[in-house]
């Protein structure tokens, strides 16, 4: 029996958290058709994809536990700023590791970016489980999974929390749901969109495993090879970002007060907690 | 004879009221350790013997009944505020110690702007003390990264040092003067002048003492006029850390006070600015501040210098800028790094040493090699200098590691102690300090003779002198 290809596509974001309230106005006031700048702050990997990168990992090594064969490979759309964690990605264990450079931002361009994507799995990898955050950073629309499972007439599971082997040709996947947690059996292909997982740390690599595999290679991928038109499809999109606004997020506080930490415990039960216990 | 931990916890309570004296099981053991064997408390693996009490001190005062009741009965003290010691200095060595916690005294006592010195408690944050200053156009210049959550008693302790120390110096060249309890409930206070010739300079008992000769209940310390306006920041990559450490030595003997003057080799500098620089590139970075006459001589002089090494090459400032805006620790990057860990359990640890300039160079490379070479499962090894003098530099040693095949409560002895070992090692064979800047706590005391040599005379002395029971910190600066 062949082994399962399976694909993880991610997309390195700027680091959000580094940007403070006044880089986010300057963006809103001044520049709101480009956005906020973010070109200064580090990179990191959106933080569903890496739980989706882990999540492929743990899956692979629990597959082999049962004498499945698994190959792993990374995607992403994106620049040279993917590079290193592609790099990482190789280091740990992903034998296949690629890229497709557009020659256009794609920020607000779901529709562009679930082209490559889809094109990239189906023409390239030949994949049949493809497993991708359910949205990136600020400013994202969160259809991208959906577009993409559109494009490849895959199934679509969404806020995907955990996945483990079931057979070779099946696994088991637990999604959340509005009221719980929904557990089910899918026959591949099919795309996981990963949600708020409680894996969300890619392990790490050693420097032995980096050299180890320091000559394994990325490739860069043309849009165009997948079939994509990016000026053509980016004039189609349906979204354009148009302005920037402060959502204020400041809550009403009180200030406990009292002579010692057991007087203000004791406010502190009296006046909010305990009311919250009693519904519980 | 030894008291029994219900006798101890009882003498407490008629000191400071019951309501102060902590004996909460969780509190106590988490108590037991600093960020020395963060990974235990991470996954809450304790093995370090467990204190009595935590005990609150409200006072100078409460603070003297409580060191001299400690120093009668024999019971170990551990002077604490912030708790942010990273190199054991917290832990509880021996059974039924006592942690002094001094963060409740956390009263600014006055910020005078003509003298240009602030008067604090000993719990006070130094965020907040930096915050009050600053409302008067005035800042203490003292800027760890743990400035938000650290407080002064225990930074004057540590002999802090902060990012801008390059141009404004470490605690020790901003404390004026200071209250210290010895043990017995002696109370000292250093009073606060500009320069003395009385004699040798008693601050420097007190400053680093770690906890282990007296409690540190109030310190003074001098202000500087704020100038955020003119700050100035200037980036270079380069590709050796040589080349670096040429330029810092060169930009501290033509006199120019930079703020920040740090290198960063390529492994540190991945983590902080692998979205400018290449995989093997160093960081060569600068900020100048003061005066605007003085930060622009400061900047337009170092870029001159820099001009001379043409392997170095210009970055957009706004990298730095940014970069440098974010760098202090805060309590949501803690958390957010511990469950890092517990999900990776790639742990990250920071050892830090200074050398003269002519053997800087030596030891990070000497260091780097056998830490790469010796200890397994290393994901990252790197470093950088941040803290130049006329006469040499810190190198800040910054690594990570897996923890492999170990339990938690074996990762110091699997992994972080060998390489500080490994450090202190090639340290202190070309004559540099083993220590710059975290303290020596209890993780570093097997180097600390080798550290001082014939010198450690005058150390032991200290602690016969103003300890003579031992009571104070056992096993921090000074060995078991």
């Amino acid at each position: 029996m062949s082994a399962l290809r399976i694909l993880v596509s991610f997309k390195v974001t700027p680091d959000f958290e580094a940007l403070r309230e006044a880089d986010w106005l300057a963006g809103a006031a001044h520049d709101a058709a480009r956005g906020v700048e973010t070109r200064y702050v580090r990179r990191v990997l959106n933080c569903f994809d890496e739980s989706a990168l882990e999540l492929a990992l743990r899956l692979s090594d629990a597959r082999a536990e049962r004498g499945f064969a698994t190959r792993l490979g990374a995607f992403s759309v994106g620049g040279r700023e993917t590079a290193p964690y592609l790099k990482t990605l190789l280091a740990l264990g992903y034998e296949r590791a690629a890229r497709v450079e557009p020659e256009a931002a794609l920020d607000f361009a779901p529709a562009v970016t679930a082209s490559i994507i889809a094109g990239y799995a189906r023409q390239v990898d030949h994949s049949a489980l493809l497993l991708l955050g359910c949205r990136s950073g600020p400013g994202d629309s969160g259809t991208v999974p959906f577009l993409v499972a559109e494009k490849l007439g895959w199934p679509c599971l969404t806020q995907v929390i955990e996945v483990e082997p079931l057979a070779d040709d099946r696994v088991r996947v637990a999604c959340m749901v509005d009221d719980g947690l929904l557990r089910v059996t899918l026959r591949l292909p099919c795309v996981l969109a990963v949600g708020n997982a409680v894996v969300s740390q890619l392990r790490v690599p050693t420097l032995t495993d980096r050299l180890a595999r320091r000559d394994k290679r990325i490739d860069v991928v043309e849009a165009a090879d997948l079939g994509v038109d990016i000026a053509g499809e980016l004039s189609r999109e349906p979204c354009v970002l148009t302005g920037l606004e402060a959502i204020d997020r400041s809550r009403p506080g009180v200030i406990i007060g009292g002579a010692s930490p057991r007087e203000k415990a004791r406010v502190l039960y009296d006046s909010h907690l305990k009311s919250l216990i009693e519904k519980l | 004879m030894h008291l029994s931990r219900e006798a101890i916890v009882e003498s407490l309570q008629q000191i400071v009221g019951p309501d102060d004296v902590i004996t909460d099981e969780a509190v106590l053991v988490q108590s037991s350790v600093d960020n020395f064997r963060k990974l235990q408390n991470i996954f809450d693996v304790h093995t370090m013997p467990v204190p009595a009490a935590v005990v609150m001190a409200r006072s100078t005062r409460q603070v003297a009944e409580i060191l001299s009741f400690a120093d009668e009965h024999g019971v170990n003290v551990i002077p604490r505020t912030g708790a942010t010691a990273t190199e054991g200095g917290l832990e509880s060595a021996v059974a039924d110690s006592v942690i002094i916690d001094g963060s409740a005294m956390n009263q600014i006592l006055s910020i005078d702007a003509y003298n240009m010195q602030a008067t604090a408690q000993c719990g006070v944050p130094l965020q907040v003390l930096e915050d009050r200053a600053r409302e008067q156009g005035l800042t203490t210049g003292h800027s760890p990264q743990s400035k938000p959550v650290a407080h002064m008693g225990g930074l004057v302790a540590t002999r802090s040092i902060g990012q801008f120390s390059t141009l404004y110096g470490g605690i020790e060249d901003m404390v004026v003067g200071l209250e210290a309890v010895f043990p017995g409930g002696q109370v000292t206070r250093i009073k606060n002048v500009p320069r003395r010739a009385a004699g040798p300079d008693i601050r420097h008992v007190v400053i680093g003492n770690e906890g282990a000769l007296c409690f540190i209940t109030e310190v003074t310390v001098k202000l500087f006029p704020y100038f955020p306006e003119n700050n100035t920041f200037l980036g270079w990559t380069l590709k050796d850390m040589k080349t670096g450490f040429e330029v810092l030595r060169e930009v501290m003997v033509s006199g120019y006070r930079a703020s920040v003057a740090r290198v960063y080799d390529p492994g540190d500098a991945g983590l902080h600015f692998s979205h400018f620089v290449a995989p093997d590139d160093c960081v060569l970075l600068f900020m100048a501040e003061g005066a605007p006459g003085i930060a622009k001589a400061t900047a337009e002089g170092i870029a001159a210098i820099v001009a001379g090494h043409p392997e170095c090459r210009k970055v957009d400032s706004e990298y730095i800028s940014t970069w440098f805006n974010d760098l202090c620790w805060d309590a949501s990057k803690i958390i957010a790094e511990d469950e890092r860990i517990r999900q990776t359990r790639n742990v990250n640890r920071t050892t830090e040493i200074s050398a003269d300039w002519s053997s800087i160079n030596e030891i990070y490379q000497a260091a780097r090699a056998r830490i790469i070479e010796e200890i397994p499962d290393i994901t990252m090894m790197g470093g950088h200098s941040s803290h130049s003098y006329i006469n040499g530099t810190n190198m800040y040693f910054n690594y990570f590691f897996n923890v492999v095949g170990v339990g938690p409560e074996e990762e110091t002895t699997k992994y972080y102690l060998p390489i500080i070992g490994i450090i202190c090692e090639e340290t202190l064979k070309r004559g540099g300090s083993i220590v710059h800047h975290h303290g020596i706590g209890k993780a570093r005391t097997p180097w600390v003779k080798d550290e001082y040599g014939s010198s450690y005379y005058i150390l032991e002395t200290l602690k016969h002198a103003f300890d003579p029971h031992g009571i104070m910190n056992k096993g921090t600066i000074i060995p078991k």
